[in-house]
C-alpha cells in the first residue's frame, strides 16, 4: 500500500525529467535565420575591462585585455590591478585555443573549460551554421548553434532587431546567461554580465578604456 | 695568462650587468650602499606619494595605464588608491588586507594565505627598504649616476612562480623609490612611477584604518 505513492512519485520524477524540465520543448522551430545573429558580433579587436568575479563567495577582480592579433586569433588576458597576470587564452580559428598562462589556484580542467565556454559565447565563436537553427516562443527567437557540448543561443527579438540575451545550454536547460549592453554594430559592448545558473558563478565587465597605443 | 683571464672576467661582469639594466653598473661591494640606504631608512616614518602604473603586456605587445595615491606608515600600514581609469583600493593594516573593488569589500588575514603573505610582505619591504635583508629574495646592487638600482630575485617557491626580478630604482637624493618594476616569468612587467613624494609628513591613521 506505502509503495504506491514512492512509484507514482518516482514515475512523476522522470516524467519531469523527460518532458516538462527540457525548457525549449514548448518552442517550435522555424525558418532557420541565424545568420541575423551576427550583426550583434561585438567587435573585441583591441579592448580592455574592469572585470569582476564572484565564484562561491569569493570575489577577484582585475583587467581583462581582448586583442585580436596577426595570427587571425584572439587572446584574452585577465591581470590583477597591481599587474599580477592571472591567465592568457588565445583563441583560434578553426575551434582552437590555447593555454599561454595560467596561475597554479586556476589551473583546473574545469575552471579553464567553463572560461573557454563563456569567452566562446560571448565572442560568437564556433556559430557555424550548417546545423543551426531557430526556436520560437511568443516573444522571441532562439538561434541555436549546437556545440560539442550542448547549444549556444542568442536570442533576439521577433524581428531580429535586438539581442536580448545570450544563454549556453545543455540539451534542456540554460546553464549560463550573458547580457552585453551599451553597444552597435561594429563596437564592444560598454557591460556584459555572464551568470552561471548551475552553480554560483558570475563575471562582470566594464568597458574602462582603449589599450594605450605602444 | 692569469692575468689576462681576470681582466676578461672582469670585463664580462661589467659588460653583462651593463646588459641587464642600462646606464647602470653593478656594485660588487654593496656594504656602503647598504648602510646608508639602513641609516636613510630608519628615519622615514612615512610617505604618501602620487604614482602612475604601466603594465605591459609583452606578447600583445600592449600597455595599460592607471594612476592613484600611496601612503605608507611605519611599520606596516599601507594604502593604495587606484583613481584612474578605474577605481580600486588596497589597505595593508598590522597583517590584514582590505580590497574595495567598486562597490564590493573584501577582508583578508595575510596570515590565512602564505602567498598574499609573502606578496604583503614583499610589498611592505619594497616601500619601507627592508627588501634588503628580506628572506624571500636574492639582491644585487646596481649603480649609475642618478639612482640606485636594486634587482630582487625570488627565491622562494611561491614566488618563484609569480615573478622572475623584481627592480626598485632608488633616488640618490633620498633614498626613496622612483620606480618598483615587477617582471613575471611570461615578460610581462608593471612598473610603478611615484611622483611628488612627501616623505614624514603627518598621516592620520584613519587612512589606514580597515572597517
Amino acid at each position: 500500500m506505502h509503495k504506491y505513492p514512492v512509484r507514482f512519485f518516482l514515475f512523476l520524477s522522470a516524467a519531469c525529467l523527460s518532458v516538462s524540465c527540457n525548457q525549449y520543448r514548448h518552442m517550435q522551430k522555424v525558418q532557420g535565420k541565424q545568420n541575423c545573429v551576427f550583426k550583434f558580433k561585438p567587435d573585441f579587436s583591441r579592448v580592455v575591462y574592469k572585470t569582476s568575479v564572484d565564484v562561491v563567495g569569493k570575489h577577484l577582480s582585475g583587467l581583462l585585455v581582448f586583442k585580436y592579433m596577426p595570427d587571425s586569433s584572439t587572446r584574452v588576458v585577465f591581470t590583477s590591478e597591481t599587474g599580477l597576470g592571472f591567465f592568457d587564452f588565445g583563441f583560434l580559428p578553426g575551434n582552437r585555443f590555447i593555454v599561454y598562462q595560467v596561475i597554479s589556484k586556476m589551473d583546473k580542467k574545469a575552471v579553464i573549460r567553463t572560461l573557454r565556454n563563456d569567452f566562446d559565447l560571448i565572442m560568437f565563436n564556433n556559430t557555424g551554421t550548417q546545423h543551426a537553427y531557430d526556436l520560437t516562443d511568443s516573444l522571441l527567437v532562439y538561434h541555436a548553434f549546437p556545440q560539442k557540448n550542448g547549444v549556444n543561443y542568442y536570442i533576439t527579438d521577433a524581428e531580429c532587431s535586438q539581442l536580448i540575451k545570450l544563454q549556453r545550454a545543455s540539451n534542456k536547460k540554460p546553464i549560463m546567461e550573458a547580457i552585453m549592453n551599451g553597444y552597435t554594430t561594429g563596437n564592444s559592448p560598454e557591460n556584459i554580465l555572464i551568470r552561471h545558473l548551475n552553480f554560483n558563478f558570475s563575471i562582470s565587465l566594464k568597458k574602462i578604456t582603449p589599450i594605450a597605443s605602444q | 695568462m692569469p692575468r689576462k683571464s681576470s681582466l676578461f672576467i672582469l670585463l664580462f661582469v661589467f659588460f653583462s650587468a651593463k646588459a641587464q639594466h642600462a646606464g647602470y653598473v653593478l656594485i660588487s661591494k654593496p656594504e656602503s650602499f647598504r648602510n646608508s640606504f639602513s641609516n636613510a631608512t630608519a628615519v622615514t616614518q612615512s610617505i604618501q606619494s602620487e604614482f602612475n602604473q604601466e603594465k605591459y603586456l609583452s606578447m600583445l605587445s600592449e600597455k595599460i595605464n592607471s594612476s592613484g595615491k600611496f601612503w605608507y606608515k611605519k611599520k606596516s600600514q599601507l594604502r593604495i588608491e587606484y583613481v584612474r581609469p578605474f577605481s580600486y583600493l588596497v589597505i595593508i593594516n598590522e597583517g590584514k588586507i582590505f580590497i574595495k573593488d567598486g562597490e564590493k569589500e573584501s577582508k583578508i588575514s595575510t596570515g590565512s594565505n602564505k602567498i598574499l603573505q609573502q606578496v604583503n610582505r614583499m610589498l611592505l619591504d619594497c616601500v619601507s627598504g627592508n627588501m634588503l635583508e628580506s628572506p624571500d629574495f636574492q639582491s644585487r646592487v646596481f649603480e649609475s649616476r642618478e639612482a640606485w638600482l636594486v634587482e630582487l630575485t625570488p627565491v622562494t617557491r611561491n614566488l618563484k612562480k609569480l615573478y622572475k626580478n623584481i627592480n626598485i630604482v632608488i633616488d640618490k637624493s633620498d633614498f626613496t623609490a622612483n620606480t618598483i618594476e615587477m617582471i613575471e616569468l611570461s615578460g610581462d612587467k608593471t612598473s610603478i612611477h611615484f611622483k611628488n613624494k612627501v616623505l614624514n609628513a603627518q598621516i592620520p591613521s584613519s587612512i589606514f584604518s580597515i572597517p
